[in-house]
């Protein structure tokens, strides 16, 4: 009928499910602060169509449900591209667009919060504008941002778990499969739970080291 | 490369149903959210530290344990400890639940932002402790904390999409049926969308519609 | 009687209170005057138990305050009125005058607006009854706040630095009030800097000096030049007030 003990093929399927859990928690993260940020420079430098176009994808992304977008890239783009996709793919774009649209929220603050006299100085002193981003509003936004995209990125762990629900094997989905057959929810559920718990601490104090780090850097340039 | 939203018009009966549960769910999982998060916030604020450890570990393992995984160790767990709760109400309270820990958050801010003056003034008074929270501390916290709370409702009401992974029908339960029936998933979830952007934006606007009005005699500071 | 026996406070390596000692009857207007710093606010503040102190005892009409049961009885016995206002930013004039009585001394609704209005009328705000704290001046919030610790007729009251928050034509009325209610034999307790107000209206001028009381006298021995006077600080501190 159903097998009710433990076995070490049950941690390996929970590891595997974390890595995968992990891997897309990474990939999507790094997709996604590249593209967000690069949506927040093209309304620093106020490129007409594109700049207003992603400031409203933005805040469609951000106002529905993760869980939604998941559906609608699987089943839907399929149909409309007559093509074919991967739950895995699927997962990476969803989660990639999502978490750039937070990031796009957090960048568009932190570029803004660094000063506009300080933007005035670098011009007096002949910086382009390129440089002026890379060398003076980069790293101060970078530090201001850390918190923010802390909070963030602990909240997209969570998120990635929904992608078990159109099949990607991540640490839910091993739970799901362990607790069908198992029948223990309590133990199954509480050790998932725990297992995400672990790497969102990881995460928060990865970045709050970071954070110390890109503080002080930027307060040695004050000296 | 085929797109027909008007298909779907016979189906708009299906959607509002799902809608009207969504609605439902959304509504009392706020009124627990509200009253689990104004306890917790008192507890948090307590000159008890055992009170603010307990709290503190509530809103710790809730914020980093995603939604669908405290979802399914209620659903599935509950009926083994002999509590048989339906797969609505079993929502609901994962909703309340994790709902309660951000709506403690908030309030927690706004009892912390109070005047200490005004505190003062309530306790040399004579006031017992309970009044001086249920005629001082809670109208002036929840006055200040409507916005925030408003975005706790927007966020409730996204994570409520999640309720569709027990069986309950709510929207985009619906919506997974009607994708289903007219094979085109793509119209189906593009509407979807758009329907959960409207419901966030009209949350969002009452509530700012919320605080003006609440707050229209308080002007902040009276020192 | 509100007895005050060698109270000390302290903030960390800082002693603010050096062993106070100090009785207040029933029926004396106190004024108690210093520099800045020299624990006359923190000495109030330790009556209505706002602060906790760290050594000696106080008791108002036989309550002790470092008893839970008794600070909440002395508190009703004592009444106080701020320098920045506190009053409550989400509740009327009216309805900051009646809070304490209706959930404390569990007066009739009725009953409590009926005092709380008179008692708006006899500082001339009768009309401002239904008006929130942001919609007032300052002098009117002050006034507000004299109504408001006044409502819970209490024998002992306690008024921190209440016009220093006030340009001088607000200071002025709210002077008038005060004086109108020591002369109706109301128990006050002063912390001030208006000098010149002090020596009318009280019974006993207080001199703290870095925590220590260095005088208590009859207000009229307080300013004789063989009284208080004769002491450098005061006469330093008294001379510089004139300016």
């Amino acid at each position: 009928m159903h097998d009710t003990g433990f076995t070490h093929h049950d941690l390996v399927l929970l590891l595997q499910g974390l890595g995968v859990s992990v891997g897309l928690f990474a990939a999507t993260t790094i997709i996604g602060l590249a593209l967000g940020t690069g949506w927040a420079l093209l309304r620093y430098y106020r490129v007409p169509l594109l700049a207003p176009a992603v400031a409203f994808l933005a805040e469609l992304l951000k106002n529905s449900p993760v869980l939604v977008q998941l559906f609608l890239v699987f089943f839907g783009l399929p149909v409309l591209l007559e093509t074919d996709l991967t739950p895995v793919e699927a997962a990476l774009i969803t989660l990639s667009g999502n978490t750039a649209a937070f990031v796009y929220v957090i960048a568009v603050s932190a570029i803004e919060s660094v000063g506009r006299e300080q933007l005035e100085t670098a011009r007096v002193f002949g910086l382009g504008r390129w440089q002026t981003l890379r060398r003076v509003v980069a790293p101060q936004a970078a530090a201001f941002g850390v918190g923010p995209l802390t909070g963030l990125l602990v909240n997209q762990l969570q998120v990635t778990s929904l992608i078990s629900v159109i099949g990607v094997v991540d640490l839910t989905k091993a739970g799901a499969i362990l607790n069908v057959r198992t029948l223990a929810p309590f133990v199954v559920w509480t050790v998932v739970g725990l297992l995400y718990y672990l790497v969102a601490r990881l995460i928060a104090w990865s970045c709050s080291r970071l954070e110390t780090r890109l503080r002080a850097h930027s307060q040695w340039k004050g000296l | 490369m085929t797109f027909d939203p008007l298909s779907l018009a016979p189906y708009l009966g299906d959607f509002l149903a799902g809608a009207r549960l969504s609605a439902l769910a959304c509504a009392l999982a706020l009124a627990g959210a509200l009253a689990l998060g104004i306890v917790v916030a008192l507890m948090r604020t307590a000159a008890s530290p055992l009170a603010r450890r307990c709290a503190g570990v509530y809103v710790d393992v809730f914020r980093n344990v995603p939604f669908i995984v405290q979802l399914f160790f209620l659903f599935y767990g509950l009926p083994e400890i002999g509590l048989e709760l339906d797969a609505f109400g079993t929502g609901v309270l994962a909703l309340a639940l994790a709902g309660g820990a951000f709506t403690s958050d908030v309030i927690r801010s706004g009892i912390l932002a109070l005047d200490p003056g005004v505190l003062e003034a309530a306790q040399v008074s004579g006031l017992p402790r309970l009044a001086i929270y249920r005629r001082i501390v809670l109208p002036i916290a929840l006055r200040t904390s409507i916005r925030p709370l408003g975005s706790v409702f927007v966020n409730l009401i996204l994570t409520s999409s999640i309720l569709s992974a027990i069986t309950i029908n709510e929207l985009t339960g619906s919506a997974k049926i009607v994708a289903s029936d007219t094979f085109q998933p793509f119209e189906v979830y593009a509407l979807l969308l758009l329907l959960y952007v409207a419901m966030t934006w009209l949350v969002s606007l009452a509530a700012g519609a919320l605080h003006r009005r609440l707050n229209r005699h308080v002007a902040g500071d009276v020192a | 009687m509100i007895e005050i026996d060698g109270v000390i406070k302290r903030y960390g390596a800082n002693t603010v209170l050096d062993g106070v000692d100090l009785r207040i009857a029933p029926g004396e207007v106190v004024s108690i005057l210093g520099a800045s710093g020299s624990g006359k606010s923190t000495l109030i503040r330790c009556i209505n138990g706002l602060e906790r102190t760290d050594g000696g005892a106080i008791v108002v009409d036989g309550h002790r305050i470092d008893d839970p049961k008794g600070l909440q009885r002395a508190r009703r016995c004592c009444g106080t009125v701020f320098q920045s206002f506190n009053l409550y930013p989400h509740l009327t004039a009216l309805q900051n005058i009646t809070l304490a009585p209706t959930e404390v001394l569990k007066t009739p609704r009725r009953q409590a607006d009926d005092e709380a209005r008179a008692l708006l009328a006899a500082v001339g705000l009768e009309e401002r009854a239904g008006a929130y704290p942001a919609q007032l001046s300052g002098g009117q919030r002050q006034r507000v706040g004299i109504c408001r610790a006044l409502a819970m007729k209490p024998r002992y009251l306690l008024l921190d630095e209440v016009t220093s928050a006030l340009d001088p034509e607000m200071t002025a009325d709210v002077l008038a009030i005060l004086a109108r209610l020591a002369a109706d034999g109301t128990t006050m307790l002063f912390v001030t800097h208006e000098i010149d107000f002090a020596r009318q209206i009280s019974s006993r001028i207080v001199f703290l000096d870095q925590g220590r009381l260095l005088a208590d006298l009859p207000t009229s021995e307080f300013f004789a030049p063989d009284g208080g006077l004769a002491q450098p600080r005061i006469a330093q501190f008294l001379s510089k007030m004139k300016k």
